[in-house]
Formats: structure tokens, sequence, C-alpha cells
């Protein structure tokens, strides 16, 4: 679970549009003071909730702190111990794991969708509308109804396995060798419908004439899709695969509300690690130590990324 | 049917449907499940004949279990959150965002690029300053201060939506107020805003969405049951009532349907907001 955001992407595209654009006239060129002071209410919230916090998440973490009293500094122990700890280091491949498996599968599934509807499949109006409803149910309802739901017996996807006589008795959250997969496919079956809705948002940019040229040349739509679509839509697929990695790696609430984590350490990712140190075992030094690695993780695999997307835009 | 329809076209359309039919049925399920007895849920969660229906299990998520809490409680709560959370980031979003897009161009990126770094920020990495800082406020257990907390979360996204917004803005329509003698901020007040209704209601609704489901936030700064909202208090659900599948499935009825209904109602604007660049979760 993360802040709402903005997809950088665009951001940038407003920047550079504007950038482009610059109009000329006295209100531009020089920012007026009656303009900087209506802006100081933003900037002041953006320092205190945001950039405050870094700066003393950074400073607890070299700290030992139970939660009451002051704050002791004792150096780099704090990343030591959660370093040379075996349950962050599973917590850490879990989270890996939960991001890749899950951007891969939201990607492939989103792009299948979105090719259907931009070929003008039958009935897309509606899809349109229906494929994004799991996303936005709130995802503690979305964790606390599927675990109900693949629960032996009563649970619904039980019953249906059973009905088809594949059995009903399958109690994979209870597994520590099948509940990430779980995980992984329930944080698949909420995030498609975004993941769906911006891919085919860049589907539908691509220009028909060069879908016409295609096809005179006698191209078959799936070549078509592989030699025209997908290598045009690429700088956007692999922003959504960056995007709903991260989220998945930080996606707190799914297994929370699946799991706990467990069975064992078997789901634990680390934001749930983070919880359970801070707010259940009131050690807050080494849980902001955790905070700040898989904080440190995520800005490599962001500029790697990014690096990698616009490397492969400069080739084209 | 078009005659050449394929194979393809087939399969296609088999894959859109099945995929439709896994999407909406869960929610179906839900409601299905909320009217059912409890004894039917274990034996025939499927069924839809010979069932004894239930309607009781909505009463009991709504009051919540013995001497704990319920839907009424938890719907209130969820109402401070989101109202306080919407208002402030879609004022202070709104505001920001106009100002910035009359700044000069090196202020302007400044100030984009800052919001936009917020917006990569993990939450994970600031749970904790925040419990310390509410701890240290005393406003652990206080809704109307993670509605306020909220409003400041979801500022970036509002302001790097509207920004967008802004700078397409006719100029004529300043120049005019500025000349009736209008200040900058009356002008913002009187004909920007009211001129921004459209893509306002697509910010709010994608922020709403992520504060109504926001649950790692509020699961450590609302500590006191009573203070709880809508998706913490299903988790607590979970616990409360594990005999009681039925009021649980009641309790996720009441937290998904009204959602999906103002989904339905705006699922353009919320669209919009995702193509805009939008993005809850």
């Amino acid at each position: 679970m993360s802040a709402p955001r903005a997809v950088s992407a665009s951001g940038l595209a407003v920047e550079a549009t504007s950038r482009a654009r610059g109009r000329p006239g006295p209100l531009q060129r020089r920012t007026s003071r009656a303009v900087l002071v209506t802006l100081l209410p933003g900037i002041v919230a953006l320092v205190l909730f945001f950039g405050v916090p870094i700066v003393e998440l950074v400073r607890t973490s070299l700290s030992s702190w139970t939660g009451i009293g002051d704050e002791e500094f004792i150096g780099l122990r704090n990343f030591q111990q959660v370093l040379g700890d075996t349950a962050v280091l599973k917590a850490l491949l879990n989270s890996v794991l939960l991001g890749t498996g899950s951007a891969i599968g939201i990607c492939v599934l989103a792009t299948i969708l979105g090719a259907l509807v931009s070929a003008g499949i039958r009935g897309s109006r509606v899809y349109r509308i229906v494929w994004f409803l799991p996303g936005i149910a709130p995802p503690s309802a979305v964790a606390v109804f599927w675990s109900l739901s693949v629960q032996p017996h009563s649970g619904a996807v039980n019953a249906v396995l059973g009905a088809l006589g594949l059995g009903d008795t399958h109690a994979w959250l209870a597994q520590a060798s099948t509940a990430l997969y779980v995980v992984i496919a329930v944080a698949i079956w909420q995030g498609a419908g975004f993941a769906f809705l911006v891919i085919l948002g860049a589907m539908e940019e691509v220009p028909v004439s060069a879908y016409e040229a295609a096809a005179i040349d006698g191209a078959s739509p799936l070549r078509r899709f592989f030699s025209i679509t997908l290598p045009l839509i690429r700088p956007v697929l692999s922003m959504v695969v960056l995007l709903e990695a991260i989220w998945a790696f930080n996606g707190f609430t799914l297994v929370w509300g699946m799991t706990k984590g467990g069975p064992g350490d078997a789901t634990a990712i680390l934001p749930v690690q983070v919880y359970k140190d801070a707010f259940q075992f009131g050690n807050f030094g080494p849980a902001a130590a955790i905070a700040v690695v898989g904080g440190v993780i995520l800005l490599a695999f962001g500029f790697v990324g990014q690096w990698l997307g616009s490397r492969k835009a400069a080739d084209e | 049917m078009r005659r050449h329809a394929s194979v393809g076209g087939a399969a296609a359309q088999l894959w859109a449907v099945l995929w439709s039919v896994l999407c909406a049925l869960p929610f179906l399920l839900i409601i299905l499940l909320a009217f059912k007895s409890n004894t039917d849920i274990f034996t025939d969660p499927l069924g839809v004949v010979d069932i004894r229906w239930s309607p009781g299990n909505f009463a009991e998520a709504w009051n919540g279990p013995e001497g704990g809490q319920g839907f009424a409680l938890y719907l209130v709560n969820s109402a401070i959150v989101t109202v306080v959370a919407l208002v402030g980031c879609v004022l202070l979003g709104a505001f920001t965002a106009y100002f910035a897009s009359l700044a000069s161009p090196r202020v302007r990126t400044a100030i984009i690029r800052g919001f936009l770094v917020a917006t990569t920020m993990p939450l994970v990495m600031l749970l904790i300053q925040y419990y310390s800082a509410f701890n240290t406020l005393s406003l652990l257990s206080s809704p109307w201060a993670l509605g306020v907390l909220y409003a400041a979360l979801c500022l970036p996204t509002c302001v790097l939506i509207l920004h967008g917004f802004y700078l397409g803005f006719p100029a004529e329509l300043r120049e005019a107020a500025a000349i009736d003698g209008l200040g900058i901020v009356r002008t913002f007040v009187r004909v920007v805003l009211p001129l921004s209704r459209g893509p306002i209601v697509a910010v709010a609704l994608v922020n709403g969405f992520f504060v109504w489901g926001e649950t790692q936030l509020a699961i450590v700064l609302l500590q006191d049951p009573t203070s709880r909202t809508i998706p913490v208090g299903l988790l607590d659900f979970q616990g409360q009532f594990s005999a009681d599948t039925g009021a649980i499935f009641a309790g996720l009825t009441l937290a998904t349907i009204p959602l999906v209904v103002v989904y339905l109602v705006f699922n353009r604007a919320v669209a919009k907001g995702v193509a805009l660049g939008g993005v809850f979760r």
C-alpha cells in the first residue's frame, strides 16, 4: 500500500511541453512575489510531511529507540543487525518475488486485455468498465475476501474446484510453499485493471496508418501486434512494469490481510517486517533501518529501470 | 456476427468473457454470502437454492461483535477521514498547481520536481516518523488528524495532475479578471476554480478511492478500536468474527458495494483521472 501518485512520465511530459511552449511575457520570465507567497503553503506541506520524515527516519535508523523516551545514537549497529538477520533477508527475497511476479503477471495480462479492446472486440465498452472493478475495492476487503475464498471446503475457489472434480481441500494459504503464490495471484487480480487502462491508452495513440500499411503488406493481426503495437508502447509498458513492481514490493495490506506474513515467515515482506519490528516488538531502530534498506533498493531499482527505459528509447 | 469471424476472434471473446466473470463474480459472491447463514456458507458456498437466508448478518456487521465496534462507527470515522483529506488536498492542490503554472519556468520546474520525488516515496519509509510525531502530539486515534495527514499525502498527485490542466488554462480569462480589478487570489477563487470542476472531480475520485481503502497508516495511527476506519475495521472483523463468516461477508458488502456504485456512476471521470496520471493504491 502506498500513497497515490502521478505516473512520473506524464509529469515529465508536462514539463517538456511547457518548456517547449516557452510563452514569453512578464508573468512568465520572473515569478512575482505574490505568486511566490501563494506557493508557500504547498512547499511547507511538502517539506513537513515528506522531507522532514525522511531525514528523521535516517536518524532513527542510527539510533536505539523503543517508542518512548529519548533516542540513543548507536551508529550503524542497526544496519549490521538487520543485514545479518535471516528473517529480514527472507523478507527481502519475498518482496522481490512478490514485486517481480505480480508486475510481470499484471503487465502480460493487461497487455493482452488492452490488445483485445483496442482491436475492437465486441462489448469492449462494457469490458473497459468491468475490468477496472477489482482495482477500486479497498485492498483490505480484497485480502479478506480472497483469504476466505481459498479456505478448504468452505472457500468459493475450493467449491468450484470440488464441483469440477479437482478436490476441495486445497489449503494454499496454510502451506509455506504456496502461500506467496496466492498473494501474487490476488495482487495480479487487483492490479490488472489499472495497468490495462494505461496500456490501452498507449495503444490507442498508435497511428491507424501504421496498421493499415501493415495490413496492405499482408501482415497477420498477431504479426501486427508484435511488430507494431508492442514496440510502440514499450516506453509506457516498461514504466507500468516498474510502477507495479514498486507497489507490490511495498504492498503491506494484501499480505497483512491474507497471511500476516505467515505461515512462519513464508510471506513476510519488508513492510510487514517493519510493522512487526516497530509496532509489535518496539524495536524502532532496526525497523527504521529495514525501511531505509528497502527504500535504497527501490531507488536503485527505479534508477536502473529508468536508465534502461531511456537507453532503449535512444537506441530506436 | 461477421462471416469471417475466425477461431482467433472466438478465442479472444472467450478470454474477455472469462476475465470479466473473474472480475465481477467476487462482488456478486460477497453479496450472496452476506445473506447466507454460517452453516450454508460452510456446506454450500455457491448454491442459491434451498438456502436459509440470514439478513441478520448485516445487523451484526453494523453493530459489531459484543463489546466491539461495528460499521456504524467505522463508517463515521471513514467519512471524517475522507472528507477532511479530499477537501484539504483538492483545495491546496488546485491552489498550488494553479500558481505554480504562473511561476517562471525555473521555479515551476523545481516545484514540480519536488512533488514528483514525493510521489515516489514509499509509505513504509514515512510510517515510523508519522507514528512518533502523532504520539508526541497526542494525535494517535484521531480520525481528524489522519485526514489531515492523508490530505498531505495526496497533495503531490493533486498538484501534478491539476498542474497539467492549468498550464493549458486560457491566459485571456486571467487577464480579463485582472482588468476587472480582481487580485490573483480572488481570480483563482472566482474564475479558475469554477472552471476546473471536471479535473477536480477526477482528482478527488482517484484520491478518494485511495483514502477510503488506506490501511497501512490507519492500522498504526488509529490505535483506539473506536477510532478505526472501514478497512482496518474489516481486518478486526476477521479476528473477532472468525466463527461468524456471514457477518464478515456482510461487512465486505458494506465496504465494497457503495464504492462499486460510485464507480459505476462516475466511471468516466475515474478513467479520466487514471489517464491523467492519477493512481491509487
